[in-house]
């Protein structure tokens, strides 16, 4: 009975209520929006890293990844492609050979790092063949192609077909000019990635820097992220040890810590509002006890013990709390779901996110653990605002109170 | 059978500022099966006394016995214990809970006591039909008039099976017709069940009611007698 008596008590002063109700409906509304757009900044920044840049797992000779030194190469690609090919969880997986250089052309230098592909498997592990926004992906030129960046390319004033110079140290040490033309134009969206990277054929690389065969990383994707912990597990196990396998976490710590990051920020903001939410709830609370002084002085006069009495102004400024709570969760689920389909479009702020490594369209997410948590946390406000008033009611004195 | 005992009892109000002598040196001792008036002007003490006798307040001094229960030997969280199962409350603006009906009120009180749902439910329900509400059990007090919720709130002090029934100026805000409603159920009560009532009271209507009438001024009892014309 003390439930039911806290419940109706609730709609006793049904203007107040609702109006505490709504201020935190709004106010959960509006928290679970933002978290969910920093959350779709921080998933998608990991997706089009992991799409574009870092596939899910690499696999590098010990040392190669401390300054590139390409003598650092895999050993005995076949006996790690052999493990590859046997792993069902695999998806696809793809060679390169890798070297530091400079670009030069007639307008200016650009120190990359050229990425060494075989154009076909590379598409299987990135999209950066989806990302060519002139000329062709490996198409049209024959001798010594070029794909590079729209950065790289206005830097350097250059076009699709322009020539341009390559200058690198072959592995013997000695210095290699190398004339290549561009085949192609790709933007991504992120312009770091974008400005440090230029794309030649495996072939063409190996031949200039006198590395017939020689490949410097393996790059995997698998069938689904949680398989990468332990994929990686069994290939560390059934390889040598002077491999260096990596996730994409380990590879790009830094993408790693934003989503760590934007977890903890998302329930710090939350836990703000959550907080600003309380001392409303609190002062509804202390309201509605001002004005019972008296029916609380009764109920302890005929024998109703502590307890119950701080439990009845608990139930009550629970449920007013959670009443708030589960409107605005299910309104911010609505929301999140339509805008999850339908993306937000940033075109007007777009060139800064584009540096962040986000796309024109922002798809705002959030998972269901994270749904189950916020629950938790209206909770635990709810529970923290209901005892100062709650205590405020024990300290009434029955004759003080009947009197009043 | 002596079930209130008060020795000595003396309430000071504010003794560290401006005091109030409320109650001075009263000695009184209330039987089983009662039905007694304490009468006497504003500020006389009534509602002081009441207090002392209902366990909501100590005194300064002196000592209370309840049915040979010292009030002061016990915790406050036993005090409260005591009043839920010995002392029923009538007060004079009804006090009921506004968000109960009739019946939740009788029955909430006795589910304080732990009491069965069975067993709550029934007597509710016997207690209600005994003060004439039988056909308003399903009312909230907002929809029930001043004397019917007072007939509520004697239900509820009776629910509990206390030892006795105080009542502050029950009947001051009623009419004649539910003045006389009201005495006439709590004068069937304590005939035919022998339940003890004390009331604090200007009404002469109580007043001519009682058999026992103890006139309070300025804290002490100055007089003390049996209405021999009241049955
Ligand atoms: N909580 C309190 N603090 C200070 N003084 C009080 C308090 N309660 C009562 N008094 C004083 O004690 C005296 C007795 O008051 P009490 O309420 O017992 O009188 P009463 O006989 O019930 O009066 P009434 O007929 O108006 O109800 C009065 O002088 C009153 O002002
Ligand atoms: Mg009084």
């Amino acid at each position: 009975m003390i439930a039911a008596i806290s419940w109706r008590n609730v709609w006793r002063t049904k203007l107040r209520s609702l109006v505490i109700i709504m201020a935190i409906a709004i106010g959960l509304t509006g928290g679970v929006l933002s978290v969910g757009v920093f959350n779709g900044l921080a998933e998608q920044k990991m997706r089009t890293a992991i799409d574009t840049q870092t596939a899910h797992i690499q696999i590098h000779k010990k040392g190669f990844t401390d300054d590139y030194d390409i003598h650092y190469f895999l050993e005995n690609p076949d006996k790690i492609v052999a493990a590859i090919e046997k792993d069902k969880r695999i998806k696809s997986f793809s060679t390169r050979t890798i070297s530091e250089l400079m670009i030069r052309t007639a307008n200016g230098s650009a120190g990359v790092q050229l990425l060494g592909i075989n154009p076909e498997a590379e598409k299987s592990i990135s999209t950066i063949w989806e990302s060519v926004v002139d000329g062709a992906y490996f198409e049209g030129i024959k001798r010594n192609p070029i794909l590079i960046s729209q950065k790289t390319a206005e830097k350097l004033k250059v076009k699709v077909k322009s020539k341009i110079i390559l200058s690198m140290l072959d592995g013997d040490g000695n210095a290699v000019d190398a004339g290549f033309r561009v085949v192609g134009i790709f933007k991504t969206s992120s312009s770091m990635f974008d400005e440090a990277t230029a794309f030649v054929r495996q072939g063409d690389l190996q031949r200039l820097t006198l590395m017939k065969g020689v490949n410097h990383e393996i790059t995997i994707k698998v069938t689904d992220l949680e398989e990468v912990s332990p994929v990686i597990a069994s290939l560390k196990s059934n390889l040598p040890d002077d491999l260096q396998i990596e996730s994409w976490k380990e590879v790009q710590p830094e993408l790693a810590y934003i989503s760590d990051m934007t977890g903890q920020m998302n329930f710090l903001f939350l836990g703000i509002i959550l907080f600003a939410l309380a001392f409303g709830i609190l002062n509804t609370m202390l309201m509605a006890i001002f004005e019972r002084i008296k029916e609380i002085g009764v109920l302890m006069a005929v024998g109703m013990n502590k307890f119950k009495i701080f439990m009845m102004i608990v139930f009550e400024t629970i449920f007013l709390a959670l009443i708030g709570g589960f409107i605005g969760i299910v309104i911010s689920a609505i929301l999140m779901l339509w805008l999850g389909n339908q993306g937000i479009n940033l075109s007007v702020v777009g060139e800064g996110l584009a540096a962040y490594g986000v796309g024109q369209i922002l798809y705002p997410q959030l998972s269901g653990a994270f749904y189950f948590q916020l629950i938790l946390m209206v909770f635990f406000t709810a529970i923290f605002s209901s005892i100062y008033p709650a205590f405020k009611a024990l300290k009434l004195k029955p004759v003080e109170a009947i009197h009043g | 059978m002596s079930i209130i005992q008060l020795k000595n009892i003396s309430k000071i109000y504010n003794p560290d500022t401006i005091p109030v002598y409320a109650l001075d040196k009263v000695n009184l001792e209330i039987q089983e099966g009662e039905f007694t008036a304490i009468v006497g002007p504003s500020g006389s003490g009534k509602t002081t006394l009441l207090n002392m006798l209902g366990g909501l307040d100590l005194p300064s001094e002196g000592k209370i016995l309840i049915n040979n229960t010292d009030l002061q030997s016990l915790s406050s969280k036993q005090l409260i214990d005591f009043r839920l199962y010995n002392i029923g409350f009538v007060f004079q603006d009804y006090s009921l809970l506004p968000v109960l009906t009739a019946k939740e009120n009788v029955e909430f009180i006795m589910q304080l006591q732990n009491r069965s749902k069975a067993e709550y439910e029934k007597r509710a329900i016997e207690l209600l039909d005994e003060v004439g509400l039988g056909e308003r059990i399903h009312n909230r007090p907002s929809k029930l008039s001043g004397g019917q919720q007072q007939r509520v709130a004697v239900a509820r002090a009776l629910a509990t099976k206390p030892k006795f029934i105080l009542a502050d100026e029950p009947t001051a805000n009623l009419d004649s017709k539910s003045t006389n409603d009201l005495l006439d159920i709590m004068k069937k009560m304590n005939k035919e069940s022998n339940i003890t009532f004390i009331f604090a009271t200007h009404d002469q209507r109580v007043i001519d009611k009682a058999r026992r009438v103890i006139t309070i001024d300025d804290g002490a009892i100055i007089k003390d007698e049996i209405n021999t014309s009241v049955a």
